[in-house]
């Protein structure tokens, strides 16, 4: 009987004994809703495939609480091998020190990799001195979505979406007369709208080209642009016509449920909506509305990407990598733009899915591609905006649009209420960082 | 001490020692670390830390958003308190009447203290959406004028008000209840024999009567409205819109853990304590020397 126990102890401690081979990848992350799921599924799919990787992917709450909890995990030494951030959090991780820049990984571990196959406008955005730092994940950016049915009621065109803010203000009209809704216009994000309207006319957004030469030193709103830009909103919301919805998805109910005709919100919510959206009315997507006499840009890469933190093991740095590998197969690539609306990252992935009809299948897919492709990547103000106290700045930027929807402030006030204090933080973190 | 434990002279201060290092460990050591923080400006990560001596403090005084967020506290401390207290005592001496069920009223006035401020703070947040908000319908369809709590600021903080109202109220009824079983029914009957109104038996001695629940109430309010909200606001409002809904403990939040600004807010919480110790010490004198304890 002693002999049975001490051999059953045995065998426990070989399999304990196994179960630590396992290199264990903590990943942090804020996928919710539609995109938790999919997410789980390739964290599984890779699990399997890896016997000896165990990839452990944790919710870790909104975007802004994900990169506080990984900083607060940094300082104490409890920090995931691998977080992903939102594209506003790009500079402060690149000044961390906290982190590895992943174009050095596979020379770390005697690999080599192709950096070019990932899709231009992303590589750009995240890249520094052409260098790809993060890796890029969950990208997708902004457009417009519009509810075909609302349109068609309302006498116009459902194949006509509005391309400038005097047809959003025309078409909200008409479809406010028509008694299809009472209000038509909402958005995702409204501080990311604000972002994408300057990138989209090619208007800087901060000094230093953008933050991308150098640390900015300062905002470049308020400027005709931007109060314009403003005064649009503040028209539109006291005509009636745009309802402000609050941050983030906060306003994609609306759209869903058919209170509101049309909605700029991020790629990645294009998958949630078609399926709630499914058998209640037709979804059209197109690109975001500009203005007409204004230069051209192009809208910026958005949501979030992928960052490795630095003081890893060898073996844990080269299961992170594996992941990250996978993460670029075709058809991981494939089933994350499928189920999400993200971006697919490389140019294989694209080029099946062009072969395969997907494109044509589900055009709604490809709206945000053609924006992005066809627009200028050559100027930093169509990059996008790269600065250290970003998440701070949105804060402030969606007050002021808060203000100047209320009509508390009117929007020149409100811009350089926000601009004031926006300047205090990049003026704080260059003294930091510098 | 020593009449107490002859010939122990040092069990009484080890029977407090764990106590005293609970105290020490959880509230004095992190509050002396946000002491010294505040005199300080570091970076996200803590790579660089600057002695700034006291431009946190200054920055928060001449910042017209942190006064404004003072008088938003004060003003929603204002309504939870007092319109809660009085909200729940009128509803508490409804539900002591021998009516009949009365205790099917007594458990469904009490039970929204089993919610979480989280869940009472999504079911708020989605009766008044703007656009498919049922509360927000009502309020249309009787009085004609939209509410959008994401865009104006009085509708916004009043939400707030009475969704943490509402929240609290199980808690105050319970005591009020409790209270009120305590008062000798004597007294009223011979208030009510001499012929006195229900209004003046009421104002002259069962709200006499009722002083220490009511001090107890008002202390225990008080940090609810100051602090324990918080889950509430982060759901509903997230301190918008303009930051209309932010009041102290919200806007230390945002300023610590959104904007990446530890210091300033630790500046903050060193305010925030002076101010919340000096009210609480202010409570204790003057509600112990008034209360009427029937003892």
């Amino acid at each position: 009987m002693k002999r049975v126990v001490l051999i059953a102890g045995l065998l426990v401690l070989m399999v304990a004994g196994l179960a630590q081979a396992k290199t264990t990848v903590e990943f942090w992350h804020a996928m919710s809703g539609s995109r938790l799921k999919v997410l789980e599924k390739i964290v599984s799919d890779f699990n399997a495939a890896h016997p000896d990787v165990e990839v452990r992917a944790v919710f870790t709450g909104t975007y802004e609480e994900t990169l506080t909890r990984f900083i607060a995990g940094y300082r104490t030494g409890t920090a995931p091998h691998l977080v992903q951030v939102y594209e506003v959090g790009t500079q402060t991780m690149i000044d961390s020190g906290a982190i590895i820049p992943v174009y050095q990984i596979p020379g770390m571990l005697g690999e080599t990799w192709d950096w070019a196959q990932y899709v231009r406008p992303i590589v750009l955005y995240y890249s520094v001195d052409g260098d790809l730092w993060p890796y890029p994940f969950s990208s997708s950016t902004f457009m417009l979505y519009y509810n075909k049915d609302h349109f068609r009621q309302a006498g116009l065109d459902p194949n006509k979406p509005p391309t400038t803010w005097d047809e959003i203000e025309e078409y909200g009209e008409k479809l406010i007369q028509a008694g299809v809704v009472s209000s038509v216009l909402s958005f995702g994000w409204p501080d990311c709208i604000f972002e994408q309207e300057l990138a989209l006319h090619n208007y800087l957004y901060a000094d230093n080209e953008n933050g991308r030469a150098d640390l900015s030193t300062k905002v470049t709103w308020p400027d005709a642009f931007s109060v314009k830009l403003f005064e649009t909103w503040t028209r539109l919301s006291q005509k009636g016509i745009f309802l402000y919805g609050g941050p983030e998805y906060d306003a994609n109910a609306a759209f869903t449920a058919g209170k509101i005709s049309m909605l700029l919100q991020s790629t990645s919510s294009l998958d949630g909506i078609l399926k709630t959206a499914q058998g209640k009315f037709e979804v059209g997507t197109s690109f975001l509305p500009r203005f007409a006499d204004e230069p051209s840009g192009n809208s910026v890469i958005g949501g979030s990407s992928l960052w490795v933190r630095k003081g890893q093991s060898e073996a844990e740095l080269r299961a992170v990598w594996e992941f990250l590998k996978y993460l670029s197969q075709t058809d991981v690539a494939i089933y994350w733009h499928k189920g999400t609306g993200y971006f697919p990252t490389t140019n294989a992935a694209l080029k099946e899915l062009m072969d395969s009809g997907w494109f044509v299948e589900s055009p709604n897919h490809l709206t945000a591609f053609l924006q992005i492709l066809s627009g200028r990547q050559d100027t930093a103000a169509a990059l996008g905006a790269r600065l250290g106290p970003f998440p701070e700045i949105r804060d402030y930027i969606r007050t002021a649009i808060e203000k100047a929807c209320a009509g508390t402030l009117s929007p020149e006030a409100a811009l350089a209420e926000a601009a004031a204090k926006a300047n205090r933080a990049l003026q704080e973190y260059r003294s930091l960082i510098k | 001490m020593e009449a107490r434990f002859p010939g122990y002279r040092l069990l009484p201060y080890i029977l407090i020692l764990p106590s005293i290092a609970v105290i020490i460990v959880f509230l004095v050591v992190p509050f002396a670390m946000a002491v010294q923080q505040s005199f300080y400006r570091t970076s996200p990560f803590g790579t660089t830390t600057l002695f700034v001596g006291f431009d946190n403090y200054s920055q928060l005084f001449s910042a017209p958003e942190y006064v404004q967020s003072l008088l938003t506290t004060l003003v929603f401390a204002a309504l939870v308190i007092g319109g809660g207290l009085a909200l729940s005592l009128a509803i508490a001496i409804l539900v002591t009447r021998k009516i009949r069920g009365v205790g099917f009223y007594q458990v469904a006035f009490i039970w929204t203290y089993a919610l979480s401020p989280a869940v009472a703070g999504i079911i708020w947040a989605l009766l008044f959406d703007p656009s498919v908000g049922l509360g927000t319908y009502l309020i249309q369809q009787l009085t004609g004028y939209r509410i959008n709590m994401r865009v104006s600021g009085t509708p916004a903080l009043l939400i707030a008000a009475a969704a943490a109202v509402w929240n609290m109220l199980g808690y105050n009824i319970c005591f009020y209840i409790a209270g009120l079983q305590n008062v000798p029914k004597e007294f009223e009957e011979a208030a009510r024999v001499d012929g006195a109104s229900p209004w003046r038996t009421f104002w002259r001695i069962t709200f006499p009567m009722l002083s220490p629940t009511t001090a107890f109430l008002l202390f225990t309010n008080t940090i609810y409205a100051f602090f324990q909200v918080f889950g509430l606001i982060d759901i509903l409002t997230q301190g918008g819109p303009g930051g209309a809904t932010e009041i102290l403990v919200y806007k230390l939040y945002r300023d610590g853990f959104i904007r990446l600004r530890v210091n300033y807010a630790a500046a903050q919480s060193v305010l925030l304590f002076l101010m919340v110790a000096a009210m609480a010490l202010f409570q204790l004198r003057v509600t112990t020397r008034r209360a009427e304890y029937s003892r």
